[in-house]
């Protein structure tokens, strides 16, 4: 294990110092101003979504042929986001890579919020979200059940199923340092709080052996679920015979991006957190460098992803399908998206090649918010412009969004770092308990080795 | 009359001495708290009590395995027997269409299981205990190492084993709720 992990040895008790500290020193001026503007894009997504409740959907820009816009973009860009928190938390953890522990925490949170983002589009985008339930078996009087031969039962299932997990997962690993805080946080009234969800944790060496199986099997339950919920997502558009939809790349395809933008999205949170929390010790250069050179390989998956579905529509011999990849993409009505993405998601990434790129922060924060900005327009792409140029051109329709569409989209980003803001607030940043065990292991591989 | 005497420890290596040296003279219900899951300590606890491993990957196994059956056996009664549409052409027993629901709901039962399954066989789910409101016992989530020796471990007389656990190294020995 690499001492570049953590720099400098504090002792236990300093460590619980800094890393329990942040619930209980004040937010500054800064925090209290980025609280304010997200809470208020917070009430703007609120009223938009009343809106559109409240009058109908024809308030968003979806029409025939376009009938998937900003709805599915925004769904499959927000449940990809959190595919590389639970990468980093479940297969980082099997893998044994100790650099996961000091993020892990962190890119939970991420997971949990961006889910929550992605699950609020399917529901809205039904048109009158209140029969959601109507996609689970309930028992019902009218005997009519959900048809799961169709995919939208299998997105209820796998999302519901995959914001489950990571709540449970996030909150197993928080045990430990909940029970830390119910003992050594500096008000009565914190004690109390952080006691009632600490559920009684004493540390029970027994305790922590049905602690550890269970947090490893949950680990491992939630390592399939990186690679299947996106592959279900993705399955929506495959098993449809819009041209540039219908590819077997799909799922591998899908799961690449979504890793690819969840990494880019856990750099752009943990460098800010990193400088105003002075995490620097904990949250190295180590990390940073490991994180952008996963969005580098998975970054050439997406590539390869592109390559593919052109090389796939060629050798089709398909007039639809070559339309769509060689003509309707880069010179149709969306072509700035095309170029946005392939700049994005194919050339900014091949810059993590060179290490400057990877540690240097006034370098690698602006490039990961670049892929941030490729991977939404890839998904603007992938669907608008399939359905724009179907295969009858007198039903070819150019797409806009409205502006309800772009408000909805600025407010689940107002939503995600809000609920982020109060993560930083109120739980600790970085699992205590495991950096604890990390520091200690360093430590007695230090011994060891002179 | 105390059942059991806890007592903090510097660190891992001398909460692993004392269990050993405990483990000689006799006593043999022995119990750490500890701030995070360190492996060697584990082991000693293990081999000095001949605790078991966890259970727990079992229950985990079961419960996946039921909630993926309940799952297909959900979407064969619905879709297959009670409500069959034609979509396309399938079948109405269509095992293809069926993999992605059973395979989740194996993994959110499996998941449900771990999770719970930990709470309970960990004894959480409590607001507190007894061996929390012993003096000092906090610093079990910040540095010390605690150990506990209880009834049958020859607790008969206090003093002795007050004495052999000073004698084993710890740095302060407290009865549980009395201060000393």
């Amino acid at each position: 294990m690499s001492s570049r992990l953590l720099i400098g040895r504090p002792s236990d008790a300093e460590l619980g110092q800094q890393l329990l500290g942040t619930t209980w020193r004040p937010g500054g001026p800064g925090w209290r101003f980025a609280f304010l503007i997200t809470g208020g894009l917070t009430l703007l997504l609120i009223s938009l979504i009343t809106y559109t409740i409240g009058t109908g959907i024809g308030v968003w820009g979806n029409m025939i042929p376009v009938a998937w816009a900003f709805g599915i973009i925004n769904f499959v860009f927000w449940i990809g986001i959190g595919h590389a928190g639970t990468f980093i938390s479940a297969i980082l953890y099997l893998f044994e890579q100790g650099w996961r522990t000091s993020i892990n925490r962190l890119a939970e949170a991420m997971t949990l919020f961006a889910v929550l983002q992605a699950v609020l589009f399917p529901v809205l985008h039904l048109g009158r979200p209140w029969f959601a339930y109507w996609l689970f078996p309930y028992p019902s009087q009218m005997e009519v059940w959900p048809q799961v031969k169709s995919a939208l039962p299998w997105d209820a299932a796998a999302v519901t199923t995959y914001f489950t997990v990571s709540l449970l997962f996030w909150y197993l690993g928080l045990i430990p340092d909940l029970a830390s805080l119910r003992d050594h946080a500096p008000t009565r009234r914190r004690r109390f709080i952080y006691g009632l969800f600490a559920l009684g944790w004493n540390g029970k060496a027994t305790t922590w052996r049905h602690y550890r199986a269970g947090y490893l099997l949950l680990a491992g339950l939630a390592t399939p679920l990186v690679l299947s919920v996106h592959s279900v997502v993705s399955s929506d558009f495959a098993i449809g015979l819009t041209p540039g939809w219908h590819s077997t790349i799909f799922p591998p395809y899908f799961v690449a991006g979504a890793i690819f933008s969840g990494f880019a999205m856990v750099l752009t949170l943990i460098i800010p957190v990193r400088a105003v929390f002075k995490l620097h010790n904990v949250i190295t250069e180590k990390h940073l460098e490991n994180c952008a050179k996963l969005t580098l390989v998975t970054g050439l998956i997406v590539a390869y992803g592109y390559i593919l579905e052109w090389f796939l529509a060629w050798y089709s011999g398909e007039p639809a399908e070559l339309y769509q990849a060689w003509v309707a993409r880069p010179t149709g009505p969306g072509l700035v998206m095309f170029y946005l993405s392939m700049i994005c998601n194919v050339l900014v990434p091949q810059l993590f090649w060179w290490k400057t790129a990877r540690t240097k922060v006034w370098l690698l924060w602006p490039l990961s918010l670049l892929i941030n900005v490729g991977m939404w327009s890839e998904r603007f792409m992938i669907i608008v412009q399939s359905l724009e140029r179907e295969y009858l051109p007198s039903m070819w329709r150019g797409y806009l969004p409205t502006w309800v569409d772009l408000g909805i989209l600025l407010g689940t980003f107002g939503f995600f770092t809000f609920l982020f803001l109060l993560f930083l607030r109120f739980v600790p940043i970085i699992s205590l308990a495991e950096m604890r065990d990390m520091k200690h292991e360093i430590v007695h591989g230090e011994a060891r080795h002179g | 009359m105390a059942d059991r005497m806890l007592a903090e420890f510097e660190d891992e290596d001398a909460i692993i001495a004392a269990i050993r040296r405990l483990r000689i003279q006799g006593f043999d219900r022995l119990e750490v708290y500890m701030p995070f899951p360190s492996h060697e300590v584990e082991e000693a606890i293990v081999e000095a009590t001949s605790g078991h491993r966890s259970r727990l990957p079992l229950a985990i196994f079961l419960f996946g395995i039921g909630g993926a059956g309940t799952a297909y056996f959900l979407q064969w009664l619905l879709v297959g027997l009670l409500y069959p549409l034609d979509v396309g052409g399938r079948p109405p027993h269509f095992p293809l269409a069926f993999v992605i629901i059973t395979f989740e709901m194996g993994v959110l039962a499996a998941s449900f299981c771990a999770f719970f399954g930990t709470l309970i066989l960990g004894r959480l789910v409590r607001l507190t205990d007894d061996v929390q409101g012993t003096p000092g016992f906090e610093s079990v989530t910040r540095d010390g190492f605690w150990l506990e020796v209880s009834a049958r471990g020859a607790l008969d007389s206090p003093e002795r084993t007050r004495q052999a656990l000073t004698d084993a190294g710890a740095r302060r020995v407290e009865i549980p709720g009395v201060p000393s």
